[in-house]
């Protein structure tokens, strides 16, 4: 195809600069291999957290944590069941949320740098709800609307409590399962020992780490540039951005610095910055996996859900890479040496880390971005999509342990009752009760996305107004906005003015009904699972760690996700994907 | 013919939505039904073409709905018919009789129906036993044949419980009324197979609420495709959607889903098993362990003499005479079993028979039996019961006695006055098809546990022999429910069998208790099953049966989840068709797109009646280990599932095309 040929004198260095597909797969499972080794290495520390064992940093962590509850009176000892602990986890939430949301909104009044504006109500009540959720949807770029003291309370705040919130209900679930003495814990202690045993200090290794190759973190200056050509000046704001990118990483937030997320140098300079932040991101989620199988003395039901998990991952990340270095067919049939679509990608990382990153970032609940996901070929965009319709397989911090069981539960049902057994898991009784649960929590992802998306494209004149592309790639912007909202992801593709009253309220609604009453319907299955005692198994029974289950599993995600989304895929991207091939048919319109 | 008719008025009697509405899936079908109907009166306000080609088209959607709830109600009464048939044999057997209430020393001949709990009347040769009660006083043959259709003559002492209905053959016996008019075994047993048909079990209702969830999300996303429509400007025609909803709810197995609950208690009846509850049935299906008495289960029952022992310095025929003299007026099964066998080695053995010997009988505090004649005796009985007469062991023969244990035998000494003559051996035999029973059960991993009253050594031999994974010996009646309660506490399911009073709490507490209809009343209403035919072997019967019933559930769901796929590549396809650009998802390459919809429809249609037989029989399943069940079952549901329906869909639009359909 490529009409130039590079050569060097070494063999492999031609070899992989004249075979970009070759040496962009190897760096794709390069990135994969890697981000599972630190994922499988964190997972001992991680299973240590979710039994309750001593850790090494518990001797430090300890005291801060006991002097915190001891001001705030909470008495560690004292267990709850669902109700109480998820009462305490609504109401915290709550507390935080509607603290920061006047923070917000009025100390816009007094910080306010020059040439910033002050947030809107329906945009601060967005930014409160995205951040609080883990989901990070910006609907503003930072620096322009943020004041530097909302960034270190409000928002690195928020990023800490969410992602405290998310591992706590995940401490919570895997009690419930291992134990069974009715209870599910306490949630304070737990979203204690979530951000000073685990978030915290991953945290600063990440900033400290990120700090090393070159991400500025300094107090809030501006950076002012006066380039040689042209007589106005760049004013480029700095701050603690390797701080926030450390939080926002870890705590799989996304919510970037700047409005160009990790595709602005400053955020992300170079590969290793690249490397780091998908490592950060994908740390706790596939650690807490593995840690999932280690805690449940189920180490192959661990690896069972990584391999789907992978399966997914890889699935993502090779349709986003293949999508973009085939390009668009009309460029690609010009005849010249076309590399790929390059549009809206930093040059310095490349389409293969580019692809790794965006499909890494929609698998956890990250929703980070280091290209612009809106110059996506159609094939691209449903890569790097569709792990948003299955609600983020992996999950953000905590998240992706419950989202998944609730498919492990719903396949175990199917596949239970085909071998002529009624559904167990872990030795414990599957009762309808968790099946209904789990159906619930389901059906509650597709139907936050469909609804709105119907509703918005009835009153389309109206609301669509701002949208510039073609009306396929409107669906898909559509769609691609409310799931990510719908799976707390926070990854925006763009393509319309998403800063009205309508989209900050709308999308508003979406998240919180995609974070509490899902969390909810997972700990009521928890709190279900802690009143049973496990069986005791005799000989060999149903694996829940094979590959047949895991098979199962596999395509029971795929077709919920397919089968609830296919009409709207075949107006969207699909239709898309085929008009940019009727183009290449035709013979060319450019 | 008849029978057919009555089912189809049925299955059209069901369309009344107020019985519907439990089937939440036929009955969105019906909602659509009647949403056509509407659409199509006002068509003008919902832009429906009525050209041409769209009339036959609209005229084949009505028909395949109406068609698609008719099958799933036609399943459904054809299943209830089979169990009205049970019922009404079972109501046959109630007949109403005459009893001889005896009030007072008197005998009062009235009608069964007055007869109340507590009465007793008087049963005489050749007379039926008016209504349930158990034997005050007397004993005697019944012919049970009118319940178990088993015309050997059953014998009933004091104490036993008798069904109304059963035929007493012998002189005259004493009934206590144990059930007033209405609550009778059978009243009981015609309530339980009506009654469990209508309740959802918990298992149903579990995959009811995951089939209604989808189905809402189909709605939804069906819904959505009518906003998208309008801002991609074209026009959605209504009746398209409402084909794409049908085909993509789970109608398959919503359609199957009622038939499959009665089929299960029908099936279990058919074995002559009469389950109370469905529940009972689907926990058939998950035993984990499963408690079997050893003597009737895995033994015959049965203990027969199988060899002679004679003593150092005892000849063989000395030792056979002796023991012939010793049985000869012995008629319990032992001493006749023993005759039988020295008759056998010694064709003149009767040339030993004493005259005017006195027989001295078995007693359960002696543990021997023998005969006294002069100033001779001769006893034979247990080891330890003649060790204890003579007061001393004799080591040769105790040895012996416990090298025929250990075999699983049962010895007897034999003693002439104070000369130890030898031992005999007696064997219950082993059911000779047991072992392979056990093996299944294993493979289906399932815990056998055996309880038995015979001693460690015995247990231990017939339990290794019949392969089982436990036993309990010298177990006494309430170590049944000991056993039950401690599998229970390992949160493990455990089916049992009883007959006795003594079992019934152990019935009770199990999830599985299967009753023998000839056990008492007590036992009766514990166990969640009832044998009519006092089998206990059937037990097992019934966990295959269980688990053929949650396979066939869990297949039809998958496979009817699995065709959504080819039905979405038709349908979807085919409503885009004014996009070309869209037709790389047209797979199948189909150009009529009407014709294409049609079909999809059709097939979703036709499927149903194809596998009404399969749910009313049940999914073929070789007892294998679950991991290959698994695999086999995923590859046949599941891929076969996706596989399928675009085979099928293929062919019958390309036969509908052949044929010269063209719209």
């Amino acid at each position: 195809m490529s009409s130039t040929v590079v050569s060097s004198g070494n063999f492999w260095t031609t070899f992989f600069v004249n075979n970009r597909v070759v040496s962009g797969v190897i760096i794709i499972a390069l990135y994969l291999a890697i981000l599972s080794f630190f994922g499988y290495l964190i997972a001992p520390y991680i299973k240590k957290i979710y039994t309750g064992e001593n850790t090494k940093l518990r001797k430090y962590t300890d005291p801060i944590i006991g002097t915190i509850e001891k001001l705030a009176g909470v008495d560690r000892n004292e267990t709850y069941s669902f109700k109480g602990y998820f009462i305490s986890l609504i109401i915290f939430n709550f507390v935080a949320g509607a603290v920061t949301f006047f923070f917000l909104i009025f100390q816009g009044y007094f910080f306010r740098a020059p040439g910033q504006s002050v947030m809107s109500p329906s945009l601060a009540f967005n930014t409160i709800v995205s951040f609080l959720t883990n989901t990070n949807l910006q609907h503003y770029s930072s620096p322009s609307v943020l004041t530097y003291v909302d960034l270190s309370i409000v928002i690195i705040g928020l990023m800490f409590i969410s992602a405290g919130t998310g591992f706590a209900a995940s401490m919570a679930f895997v009690r419930g399962i291992m134990n069974d003495d009715k209870k599910l814990g306490n949630f304070f202690h737990d979203f204690l020992v979530a951000i000073f045993d685990l978030i915290l200090p991953l945290s600063l290794i990440a900033t400290v780490l990120l700090i090393i190759v070159g991400v500025p973190d300094v107090t809030y200056s501006n950076i002012i540039i006066h380039p040689f050509f042209g007589r106005l000046t760049v004013n480029i704001p700095v701050g603690p951005v390797a701080s926030l990118e450390g939080i926002k990483n870890i705590g799989t937030n996304g919510g970037g610095f700047y409005g160009a997320n990790a595709g602005y140098p400053f955020e992300n300079p170079n590969w290793i910055s690249n490397l780091i932040e998908v490592v950060s991101f994908t740390i706790i989620p596939i650690g807490s996996i593995f840690a999932l199988g280690q805690a449940l003395n189920n180490r192959k039901f661990g690896m069972m859900i990584y391999g789907v998990i992978m399966a997914l991952f890889v699935f993502s990340a090779l349709m986003t890479f293949f999508g973009e270095i085939a390009g668009i067919p009309a460029m690609a049939n010009l005849g010249f040496n076309y590399g790929g679509n390059f549009i809206g990608k930093e040059t310095a990382i490349g389409i293969s880390q580019s692809s790794i990153f965006a499909s890494g970032a929609t698998l956890t609940s990250t929703g980070a971005a280091n290209s612009a996901l809106i110059d996506y070929t159609p094939a691209g965009i449903l890569g790097v999509l569709f792990p948003l319709l299955l609600n983020d397989p992996l999950g953000g911090v905590g998240t992706g342990v419950l989202n998944i069981f609730t498919y492990v539960i719903f396949t175990v049902f199917l596949i239970s009752l085909m071998v002529g057994k009624l559904p167990e898991i872990m030795s414990l009784k599957v009762s309808s009760k968790e099946i209904k649960y789990s159906t619930y929590s389901l059906i509650t992802h597709p139907l936050i996305i469909i609804i709105p998306l119907g509703v918005v494209v009835l009153l389309s004149p109206i609301l669509m107004s701002s949208f510039i592309n073609t009306k396929p790639d409107q669906i898909t912007q559509l769609l691609y906005e409310f799931a990510s909202a719908a799976s707390n992801n926070g990854s925006e593709m763009g393509g319309f003015t998403t800063n009205s009253a309508f989209f900050n309220i709308m999308d508003g609604i979406i998240i919180l009904l995609g974070r509490y009453p899902i969390i909810g319907f997972q700990l009521v299955i928890a709190q279900s699972f802690a009143t049973k005692k496990p069986k005791v198994m005799y000989g060999r029974t149903f694996d829940i760690g094979s590959f047949w289950f895991g098979l199962m599993l596999f395509f029971t995600m795929i077709l919920l996700g397919l089968l609830s989304f296919f009409p709207i895929l075949a107006v969207g991207p699909l239709l898309a994907w085929g008009k940019s091939f009727s183009l290449l048919i035709g013979g060319g319109l450019l | 013919m008849n029978k057919y008719v009555e089912a189809i008025i049925n299955a059209l009697k069901e369309f009344d939505p107020r019985k519907l509405y439990r089937n939440p899936v036929m009955f969105i079908t019906e909602i659509a039904l009647l949403l056509s109907i509407y659409l199509l009166v006002f068509h003008s306000e919902y832009d429906l073409s009525l050209s041409g080609l769209y009339i036959p088209f609209y005229i084949s959607v009505l028909v395949l709905l109406f068609l698609t709830i008719f099958f799933s109600t036609l399943a459904e009464s054809l299943a209830e018919g089979k169990s009205r048939d049970i019922t009404a044999s079972l109501r046959k057997m109630k007949k109403e009789t005459t009893g001889r209430l005896i009030v007072d020393k008197e005998e009062k001949i009235v009608d069964s129906s007055t007869l109340r709990k507590g009465m007793i009347v008087e049963v005489r040769k050749n007379e039926m036993v008016p209504t349930d009660g158990e034997i005050a006083e007397g004993s005697g043959y019944f012919n049970e044949s009118s319940i178990t259709g088993e015309s050997k003559a059953v014998f009933k002492v004091t104490g036993d419980s008798v069904t109304g209905g059963t035929v007493f053959l012998d002189d005259s016996i004493k009934v206590r009324i144990t059930a007033n008019p209405g609550e009778t075994f059978l009243d009981k047993m015609i309530e339980m197979v009506e009654g469990s048909v209508r309740k959802k079990t918990p298992n149903e209702l579990a995959l009811s609420v995951l089939l209604s969830g989808l189905t809402l999300i189909f709605i939804v996303v069906t819904s959505s495709i009518l906003p998208l429509g309008s801002f991609m400007k074209f026009d959605v025609n209504l009746i398209l959607l409402v084909v794409l909803l049908i085909t993509l709810i789970p109608t398959t197995i919503g359609a199957l889903l009622p038939a499959l609950g009665i089929a299960a208690i029908n099936k279990v009846s058919q074995f002559n098993v009469i389950a109370k509850s469905g529940r009972a049935v689907e926990n058939a299906g998950d035993i984990d362990t499963i408690i079997l008495d050893k003597t009737g289960t895995i033994t015959m029952g049965e203990r027969d003499a199988s060899k002679l022992y004679p003593n150092k310095g005892v000849s063989d025929e000395v030792m056979a005479s002796v023991a012939y003299q010793s049985s000869y007026m012995d008629e319990t099964r032992e001493g006749i079993s023993l005759i039988k066998y020295v008759k056998n080695l010694f064709p003149d053995i009767e040339k030993y028979k004493i005259k005017d010997a006195s027989f001295i009988p078995f007693s359960s505090e002696t543990k021997f039996s023998g005969i006294a004649y002069d100033d001779h005796k001769i006893y034979k009985g247990s080891p330890h019961a003649i060790w204890d007469l003579m007061g001393e062991k004799d080591g040769f023969i105790d040895a012996v006695c416990a090298e025929i244990s250990s075999r699983g035998g049962t010895a007897m000494v034999l003693v002439e006055d104070s000369h130890v003559i030898g031992a005999i051996e007696f064997n219950d035999i082993i059911k000779p098809w047991i072992g392979e029973r056990i093996k299944t059960m294993k493979t289906m991993n399932i815990k056998t546990v055996m309880c038995t009253g015979d001693n460690e050594l015995t247990a231990a031999y017939i339990s290794r022999e019949a392969g089982l994974d436990e036993f309990v010996a010298n177990s006494k009646p309430q170590d049944k429910y000991l056993k039950v309660e401690s599998e229970k506490n390992q949160q493990r399911m455990v089916a049992m069998v009883g007959d006795g009073t003594n079992d019934a709490p152990a019935l009770a507490l199990a999830d599985v208790g299967l009753a023998m209809n000839s056990g008492t009343q007590a036992a009766k209403d514990a166990a969640n099953m009832i044998d009519l035919d006092n089998d206990p072997t059937k037990l097992m019967d019934v966990i295959f049966l269980g688990k053929q019933i949650l396979i066939t559930r869990g297949s039809l769901t998958t496979f009817s989840i699995a065709n959504d796929i080819s039905k979405y590549f038709v349908i979807i396809p085919a409503i885009f068709y004014i996009f070309p650009a869209l037709s790389f998802i047209n797979i199948l390459g189909f150009t009529d797109p009407l014709l294409a919809i049609t079909s999809a429809l059709i097939f979703n249609t036709i499927i149903i009646p194809l596998l009404i037989p399969m749910a009313i029989r049940g999914v073929r399943f070789k007892p294998s280990t679950v991991d290959q069940l698994l695999k086999r079952n995923i590859m046949v549901y599941g891929f076969g599932g996706v596989v399928l329906p675009f085979i099928a869909i293929g062919l019958i639009y390309h036969l509908l095309l052949g044929v010269g359909i063209l719209w």
